[in-house]
């Protein structure tokens, strides 16, 4: 029997939280287990990836069975963009949701194809200058660790989207990457902070909705749980989201409404862009991600390369990017191994890291300044058997300026002093008296 | 805890600051703990940062063998670096797993973790003389990724006149060769800014962190003297009259 798939909105309650924070400080309500959701969202994760190709097979015959549903595939980006220029017809204003699949990896190949797109996202907030976004959280690292708080569950169902054709609609499609659909139903299940998603549904003249394979999951409890810890673990990175953005806006409230020719027509794009490629590679783990962008928060050089345009750094997204072959490898990652700290999935995102820039180096040369520097032990013995000539060489300006042409060392570098005997050396003499 | 420790003193220590070996010896000597050093090089991190991987292997290689071959009685390894540390403990198991890597690698610990669980089993001396500073911790990154972010000023605050002023968790933008690069200069002194504002705010007399690299750029930014947190233990073992440093 055909039928229409439920577009679900998982989002924050202001109220339940204080509800929650209430019973919890008065009447002593038993506390919500971050780690044994924890442990449940890796259930389901790790099941997803068990069962990827079935699962995009299932959810291609419920769809087949949904009314007024066009189902298609995209093996990547550029795919994906032809076939929603070809949707959208002479359509040429889109609404985007802030979506990594859609920001990052489409977002660029729909300008290619002659569409302009806009994240209603931020047009949402009122804290707007001019056309900047004004910046609320005053330091990156200092947010407020909310899962001690046990005030995370206040993320559920709050509504559903009846997909109904109005008689009336704004000339514009809206492209929405979705958190998570049920293979079994076909539900959607979208994490709203705002109200831009549901709005786009209500008002757009076409919807995409865009699956990203690794958020085909099996029923919709799963759908469910793995959108509310989309919520909870994102929370904070959804704080750094609020760091100045130079954010085209478009009002699309102000758009007229126009006559609806037809029922409401949506795409679902089931899109690929490599993943299913990782999943016999070591990077598999990467198809375990939520998109929270926890690691985002941990990140020290996030901040510093404003790469992701609207959207707040991630390393995972990055390393993603760079196994697509659309960004180069991490050349200004620290190794600090921070973004596995709070990883709900516990992805070891930094060996991934130090694999892909292997992998790199073994298909291209390392430059010279790059083999001068890896061998830091050589050059500390030249400097200590050299000690103190080499103390003062390495504080000569002249000397300076001929390490940085050469080697690549900022000349007002702090180094260290080197020591003619070494520990090792005492150590000897030290152990015999 | 063992009769003898295996210590894997790393390049910082060796090459350009022996007083933390120095420091960590006398400490351990006090204790009537051995202290055996075995031959050893560069753990491999810096080499693994600029890609080379066949470099990093061989240096890897062969610290297992020394190590597992002079723990091998059952002494557990000690480290004063974070980096060498996750190094034999994590990064390096991926890449160049053995048996006797992943042996290693549960024998490892950081100096002042293994002292903060020596005072918890009551073995810690703490016959010390008073050293009144005031003292701003740095946490590394490759201690905090580990867990090991309360140990070491658990230890300190054990020693009578010394002042926890502020305590930093978050990363100094210095890791290794990276902050010296030119290529990074800018990025690094904008990270580095954050911790260098939160250390001047405290006013400290001193700086303490166990990563060399975090001291340049502390130092750095700050020009406030930053030591290894056990040489400042070892100052509080000494009598004010024997004491080099402070």
């Amino acid at each position: 029997m055909a039928y229409i798939p439920g577009f679900f909105m998982i989002e924050p309650s202001a109220e339940q939280s204080k509800h929650r924070a209430a019973g919890l400080f008065v009447r002593k309500e038993k506390k919500f287990d971050v780690d044994i959701f924890r442990e449940q969202l890796k259930e389901i994760r790790l099941e997803t990836r068990r069962n990827s190709a079935a699962l995009i097979e299932q959810l291609k015959k419920t769809l087949a069975e949904c009314d007024g549903i066009e189902t298609t595939s995209a093996k990547d980006a550029k795919e994906a963009a032809s076939l929603i220029k070809a949707f959208a017809g002479d359509r040429e204003i889109a609404s985007i949701n802030k979506s990594n699949v859609v920001i990052n990896e489409i977002r660029p190949e729909l300008h290619r194809v002659g569409l302009k797109t806009y994240l209603r996202y931020y047009g949402e907030f009122k804290n707007f200058e001019g056309d900047k976004f004004q910046k609320k959280i005053e330091d990156y690292w200092s947010l407020p660790n909310i899962h001690d708080k046990h005030l995370v569950e206040s993320f559920d169902i709050k509504r559903r989207i009846p997909i109904t054709s109005p008689s009336e609609s704004k000339d514009y499609i809206a492209i929405l990457g979705v958190n998570a659909i049920s293979a079994e139903d076909g539900s959607v299940y979208f994490l709203q902070h705002m109200s831009n998603i549901s709005k786009d549904i209500e008002q757009a003249y076409k919807v995409v909705v865009v699956l990203s394979i690794e958020k085909i999951l099996k029923n919709s409890i799963d759908a469910v749980n793995h959108t509310r810890a989309m919520g909870i673990f994102g929370l904070e990175s959804i704080l750094l989201d609020l760091i100045p953005h130079d954010v085209e806006k478009f009002d699309f409230d102000s758009l007229p409404l126009v006559k609806n020719e037809k029922a409401k027509e949506i795409m679902f794009i089931i899109y690929d862009n490599g993943r299913s490629d990782l999943l016999n590679t070591p990077y598999q783990d990467l198809f375990l991600c939520i998109d929270c962008r926890a690691c985002a928060r941990q990140c020290p050089v996030g901040q510093h390369i404003p790469f992701e345009k609207d959207m707040v750094y991630s390393p995972k997204n990055y390393l993603l990017g760079s196994l697509q072959g659309w960004l180069h490898p991490f050349e200004f990652c620290l190794h600090c191994g921070r973004c596995e700290v709070e990883c709900p999935v516990n992805i070891d995102i930094p060996s991934l890291i130090w694999r892909s820039q292997f992998e790199y180096y073994e298909r291209h040369p390392r430059g010279l300044k790059k083999r001068l520097l890896d061998d830091p032990e050589l050059l500390a013995k030249l400097g200590c058997l050299s000690a103190p000539i080499s103390n003062w060489s390495v504080k000569n300006p002249f000397v300076k300026l001929l390490t940085e042409i050469f080697v690549g060392i900022n000349r007002d570098a702090n180094l260290p002093t080197f020591h003619r005997e070494t520990f090792r050396d005492w150590f000897k003499g030290a152990k015999n008296v | 805890m063992s009769e003898k420790l295996v210590y894997f003193t790393g390049c910082f220590t060796n090459y350009y600051n022996p007083d933390v070996g120095k420091a960590l010896f006398a400490i351990l000597k006090r204790h009537g703990i051995e202290l055996i050093v075995p031959d050893q090089k560069c753990c491999g991190m810096p080499m693994m940062a600029n890609g080379n991987r066949e470099g990093a292997k061989k240096n890897f290689d062969y610290n297992i063998d020394s190590l597992y071959e002079a723990s091998s009685p059952g002494y557990d390894i000690i480290t004063t670096c974070p980096s060498c540390n996750m190094m034999l403990k994590k990064e390096g198991l991926p890449f160049f797993e053995s048996e006797k890597a992943r042996t290693v690698s549960k024998r490892v610990y950081d100096a002042g973790a293994y002292l903060y669980s020596m005072n918890l089993k009551g073995k810690l001396d703490k016959d010390f003389y008073e050293l009144p500073l005031k003292v701003f911790y740095h946490n590394p990154c490759h201690l905090k990724v580990q867990h090991i972010t309360k140990e070491p000023v658990e230890v300190l605050k054990l020693i009578p006149g010394i002042e926890i002023v502020g305590v930093n968790k978050n990363c100094c933008g210095m890791s290794g060769s990276y902050g010296m690069k030119k290529v990074n200069k800018e990025r690094s002194k904008e990270i580095g800014q954050k911790v260098w504002s939160e250390v001047t705010l405290h006013k400290p007399d001193i700086i303490t962190t166990e990563c060399g690299g975090c001291g340049l750029q502390i130092n750095g930014g700050t020009g406030i003297r930053v030591v290894h947190p056990i040489v400042l233990l070892n100052e509080a073992y000494t009598p004010v009259r024997d004491r080099k440093i402070f």
